[in-house]
Parts: C-alpha cells; sequence; structure tokens
C-alpha cells in the first residue's frame, strides 16, 4: 500500500518538478519578492518591515497559484489522457490514487516553498534588512494552509474541469478569508436566505484567515505555542476529510 | 473430489447502457452478454468499430459497472485489487506520462504491481529488450510513435508476469512487422501457460493465433466457440476449370453450375460438391475437346462469416 501511495506520488512530483508552470511561478515569486526593493522612498524601518511582508506575502500568493493551478487539473489530466485506465487497472485501489496525487502535489508545495523561502532569506541578507529565523513561523503557517487548499483542489479535480475546478477552489480560498465577515454578515442580516448561506459558508468552508500571522511575524508580536498548533490540527482534519470525500466520490466514478 | 477449473474470465447476462449527448439518447453498448474464458486459453474477442469491446473491457477491468449481470475475473468482482495483482492490461490506443522515460514508467507499473526491487529492473530490461525498445528507453515518451507507445503498453502490462493479460486492439497502429512480433508475444504467453483475451476488429489477427474466439455486433454476442467449430470444415464450393470450351459445351456445363466465368476458351464453374464435379467430369469424356484442368474446393472462412453475420445485423435493424 505505501508503495503504491508513495509511487503515485512520485509520479506527480516528476510530472510538476518537470512541467514549466512549477518552474515559471517560482521564478515569478523569486522576482517580485528581489523587486520589492523597488518601493521606495520610505522611512528606514518601515522599508524593512515592507520588504519581508512582500516576500511572505509572494511565497504564499505563488504557492497558492501552484496549490490551484496545478493541482485543479491533477485528477482531470489523468482522465483525459486516459493514463487513468492503467493506473487503475494495476492492484492500486481508488482511494490510494487520489491519495498519491494529493502527497505528490503536497511534495511538490513543501520543495516550492523551500526554494521561494531560501531567495527570500538570501535576499533579506543582501539588503542587510535582518533576516530573523521567526519568519519561519509565517511559512510554516502557508504550509497548513496549502494541506487544506490542495486537498479542496483535488477535490474539485475528481469530478470536475480543471477551470471550474480552479474558480471554485479560488472561491474557496477567497471566501474562506472571509470567515470573520460572514460571521458578522450572518448575525446582522435581516435576510433569512443570507443568513443560511453565510451561516453556511461559515461553518463548511475552511477558516483561512487564522493562518496569516503574517503581521504578526513581522511587528515581531510573540506568539504562544497553541497559536501553530490548533491551526495545524485544523489544517490536518479538514485536509484528511476533504480527501475522504474525494475518494468517496472518485470511487463512483466511471471511465 | 475434482472440482471443475474456475474460469479465469466469467461474464453473465451482462449489459450496459449508456445515456449519452444533451438529450441522454440511450445506447446499448452490451445487450445480455455471456462468456467464459479458461485458463491457458487465447480468446479473441471480434467486432466491428462500435460493437461493444472496448466496454466489456472496462468493466473487467473496473473501470466501468455494468447496467445489469454480472463480471467476474479469478472468480472476484473486477475493482478487487486481489484480481487486478493477476492480471496486466493493454487499454486501445494506449497513452502514458510524457515526462517519463519508458524505462522510468515501466518501473513505476512494476512498484504498483508489488514486483520487488531487486526483481524490477532485471524484468524492466528484458521487456525491453523483448519489444526492441532498448534504443528508446531512457528518452522522454513524449514523441513516441503509436507503434512505440503500443510496445510500452504491452511491456507495461507484461511487467508483473500477470496469469492474465487483457489486450484492447493490441495489434492498432503497429506496421506488418510489429503486428508479426505481436502476434509471436501472445503466442508465447500462452505457450507459458498464461490466459490472454484480447479484442480485434481485424479478421487475420484471430484466425492465426486464437483458440477460442466470440463474435460480438452491436453490442450482441452471436457466436462464440471454437475456431474448427464456427467453421465447420465443410466444403462451401468447388471451382473447376475446363479447357477448350465452345458455345454449345458452355451451355451443358452451365446447366451443372451454380456460376460460370468464360474466359477465351477456358472456363470458370463454381459448383456445389463432389457430385457435380463428378458430372462434369463425366461430360468431359463424352465431348471432345474439352479437359478438366483444376479443381480447387473453398472452405468458409472466417470473413465470410463474419460478413454474413454484420449484414444479418444490418438487416434485421431495417
Ligand atoms: N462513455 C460513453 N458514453 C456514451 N456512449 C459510449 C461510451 N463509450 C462507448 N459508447 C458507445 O458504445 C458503443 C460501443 O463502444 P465501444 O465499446 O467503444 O466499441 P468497440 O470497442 O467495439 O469499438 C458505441 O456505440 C459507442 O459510441
Ligand atoms: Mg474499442
Amino acid at each position: 500500500m505505501i508503495d503504491r501511495i508513495s509511487g503515485i506520488a512520485l509520479n506527480t512530483f516528476r510530472e510538476s518538478v518537470r512541467d514549466k508552470v512549477l518552474v515559471t511561478l517560482i521564478i515569478f515569486a523569486v522576482v517580485v519578492m528581489g523587486s520589492s526593493r523597488v518601493i521606495q522612498p520610505l522611512a528606514l524601518g518601515e522599508e524593512a518591515k515592507i520588504i519581508k511582508d512582500i516576500g511572505l506575502s509572494a511565497i504564499t500568493l505563488f504557492c497558492v497559484l501552484i496549490s490551484i493551478l496545478v493541482g485543479g487539473r491533477i485528477v482531470y489530466r489523468e482522465v483525459e489522457r486516459r493514463t487513468i485506465y492503467i493506473m487503475l487497472a494495476k492492484p492500486v485501489r481508488r482511494w490510494e490514487f487520489i491519495l498519491g496525487k494529493y502527497l505528490g502535489l503536497m511534495a511538490v508545495l513543501v520543495v516550492s516553498l523551500v526554494v521561494m523561502t531560501a531567495a527570500f532569506y538570501l535576499i533579506l541578507l543582501v539588503l542587510g534588512v535582518g533576516a530573523p529565523l521567526y519568519l519561519l513561523l509565517a511559512v510554516l503557517m502557508t504550509l497548513f494552509e496549502l494541506a487544506i487548499l490542495t486537498a479542496v483542489a483535488v477535490l474539485f479535480s475528481s469530478f470536475s474541469t480543471p477551470i471550474t475546478g480552479a474558480v471554485f477552489t479560488f472561491a474557496v480560498y477567497f471566501v474562506g478569508h472571509m470567515s470573520r465577515d460572514l460571521k458578522l454578515l450572518a448575525a446582522i442580516s435581516p435576510s433569512p436566505v443570507v443568513k443560511a448561506v453565510s451561516y453556511f459558508s461559515y461553518y463548511v468552508l475552511p477558516n483561512l484567515a487564522n493562518f496569516n500571522i503574517r503581521p504578526e511575524v513581522v511587528y515581531g508580536v510573540p506568539l504562544g505555542p497553541s497559536a501553530l498548533l490548533l491551526p495545524g490540527l485544523y489544517a490536518l482534519v479538514y485536509a484528511a476529510t476533504v480527501l475522504l470525500i474525494s475518494a468517496a466520490i472518485f470511487n463512483r466514478r466511471e471511465f | 473430489m475434482a472440482s471443475l477449473p474456475e474460469p479465469v474470465i466469467s461474464v453473465i447476462r451482462l449489459s450496459k447502457v449508456y445515456h449519452s449527448g444533451f438529450r441522454m439518447k440511450r445506447i446499448r453498448a452490451l445487450d445480455d452478454i455471456s462468456l467464459e474464458v479458461e485458463k491457458g486459453e487465447i480468446f479473441g474477442f471480434l467486432g466491428p468499430n462500435g460493437a461493444g469491446k472496448t466496454t466489456l473491457i472496462k468493466i473487467l477491468m473496473g473501470l466501468t459497472e455494468p447496467t445489469s449481470g454480472t463480471a467476474q475475473v479469478f472468480g472476484r468482482p473486477p475493482r478487487d485489487a486481489k484480481a487486478k495483482a493477476r492480471l496486466g492490461f493493454l487499454p486501445e490506443s494506449p497513452y502514458f506520462y510524457d515526462h517519463l522515460t519508458a524505462r522510468e514508467f515501466l518501473v513505476l507499473a512494476a512498484r504498483l504491481s508489488a514486483v520487488t526491487k531487486s526483481e524490477t529492473a532485471g524484468r524492466v530490461t528484458g521487456l525491453l529488450r523483448l519489444l526492441r525498445m532498448e534504443n528508446a528507453a531512457d528518452i522522454q515518451m513524449r514523441g513516441f510513435s503509436r507503434g512505440m507507445l503500443q510496445r510500452v503498453g504491452i511491456a507495461q502490462a507484461l511487467v508483473a508476469d500477470p496469469e492474465l493479460v487483457v489486450l484492447d486492439e493490441p495489434m492498432g497502429g503497429l506496421d506488418p512487422i510489429g503486428r508479426k512480433e505481436f502476434r509471436d508475444v501472445i503466442v508465447d504467453l500462452r505457450d507459458r501457460g498464461k490466459t490472454v483475451f484480447f479484442s480485434t476488429h481485424i479478421l487475420s489477427d484471430v484466425e492465426m493465433i486464437c483458440d477460442r474466439v466470440g463474435i460480438v455486433i452491436e453490442g450482441r454476442m452471436v457466436e462464440v466457440g471454437r475456431l474448427s467449430e464456427i467453421l465447420t470444415g465443410d466444403v462451401e464450393s468447388i471451382e473447376v476449370t475446363v479447357r477448350g470450351v465452345t458455345g454449345k459445351t458452355q451451355k451443358i456445363l452451365e446447366r451443372v453450375s451454380q456460376h460460370s466465368l468464360r474466359s477465351g476458351d477456358e472456363l470458370l464453374l463454381t459448383v456445389k460438391g463432389e457430385e457435380e464435379v463428378d458430372r462434369i467430369m463425366a461430360i468431359s469424356r463424352e465431348v471432345g475437346g474439352i479437359r478438366v484442368v483444376g479443381i480447387v474446393p473453398h472452405r468458409r472462412t472466417l470473413e465470410d462469416f463474419f460478413m454474413a453475420h454484420v449484414a444479418k445485423a444490418g438487416r434485421s435493424r431495417d
């Protein structure tokens, strides 16, 4: 079982790494981080904070793009090219296939995060604005967020086309960052329909705003261990649930 | 107590209805099909395009569910991983991962089929050699021709040394040399005790290597059996060539035959059986100047059989 899942994951990883989309996105991210220097002139202390914020935001943004763009077609591609016939005729269970695809893409994202973060620290060092290690906490939180988002992308990919999948995954990402507003909207809206939709979205869609601790790390606000542990646990449970649903849907599909 | 050997493939009253298009038009791709494939035989599944061959194979591979009826592989439901561990599958016009080399892909296939790490390298190299692909083994499959993909396809199907090999149109896209090589591979599998189930719309593929065939037309199985039983050894007709024919002798001879063709002083007569041949011989002895120069019996070919069924299906539809 482990062999089969890791085999599929490795294949997914190779496919993405040998794909131009990934390399292009990583290069773009590095260019954006490097060009943050251009934002001049600002007070000296402010400049360092802005460079860090732009860098961390760029890492998150481009990894989210990789997750949505690559994840959105990850299963669809196998169906479209009929490679799925060969994979599923092997003694591979359908849930193993879904999990392997997911883990492969997560491996791609981990490598992308590492590459981009290394570039980010290099830029900080070159600019001489200081490169404290606690900035890494924000990167770790991005990884947790990506664990959820990628599961959502795989879910849509397991039954819809890449464009629909990407649009819906992006919508989940967008609404997921407005969780607090949704709850507020649900509380104050007089319309029962708006109330219902808001509550539904609030409880079903992932609460992604919690994963943004960039302001805290950039301004050096101290964070307790629970600020990391709880989101980590939340991401694990949420991603596992979404993957279970994906596997159940994929299990019923005919090719 | 001796128990009957369990069939490798068993299909009972299987039907599949697709709903396609905007108005969900019903397409009956398979209509009440039953068949059994025994261990160690080459079974040819023959039918024109659109007959339902791929649909049945997809059901056997657990890719699609039947609308009614049951299909079993090694006595298990097709989706069972234990059944799939014992078979290899080559889909119709296969396509693989562009980003992998043939060797990388075969290693992946071996890994998914639980071939041990120590065995994998040897197996893969052996298959690449068998299919004469050593030169292309380490380049990405991006630019592979149809024939090359077909070779990779059979190699990945065989990588776990399965007991059953299922091939959907395996000769598609191959040149005559490639077809011959594929036939040799299939016959060799049978000689090693494997079971082979393959589909084709090309008669000669079946005629040359199959132990048994099933003929499917418009989703219905019109015939299943040994080739020798389907094509009973009966002589269908005999062609007799007579030389030195004149207008008068032609008239006499034509009374015996079903069909005739005159060319110069030669007459080609098609007759029903040996009795008629005897009469032609008698006539040639009585009438001077003519001589029987050739007698060729015609046996029923699979092609005759196939065409007759296709024609019948066409008529019943009108
Ligand atoms: N996924 C599908 N949806 C709708 N119709 C299909 C589908 N697959 C096959 N068919 C139809 O079912 C019939 C049998 O197709 P198929 O099994 O591919 O035939 P063959 O392999 O013998 O050429 C055809 O009429 C085909 O158009
Ligand atoms: Mg077909």
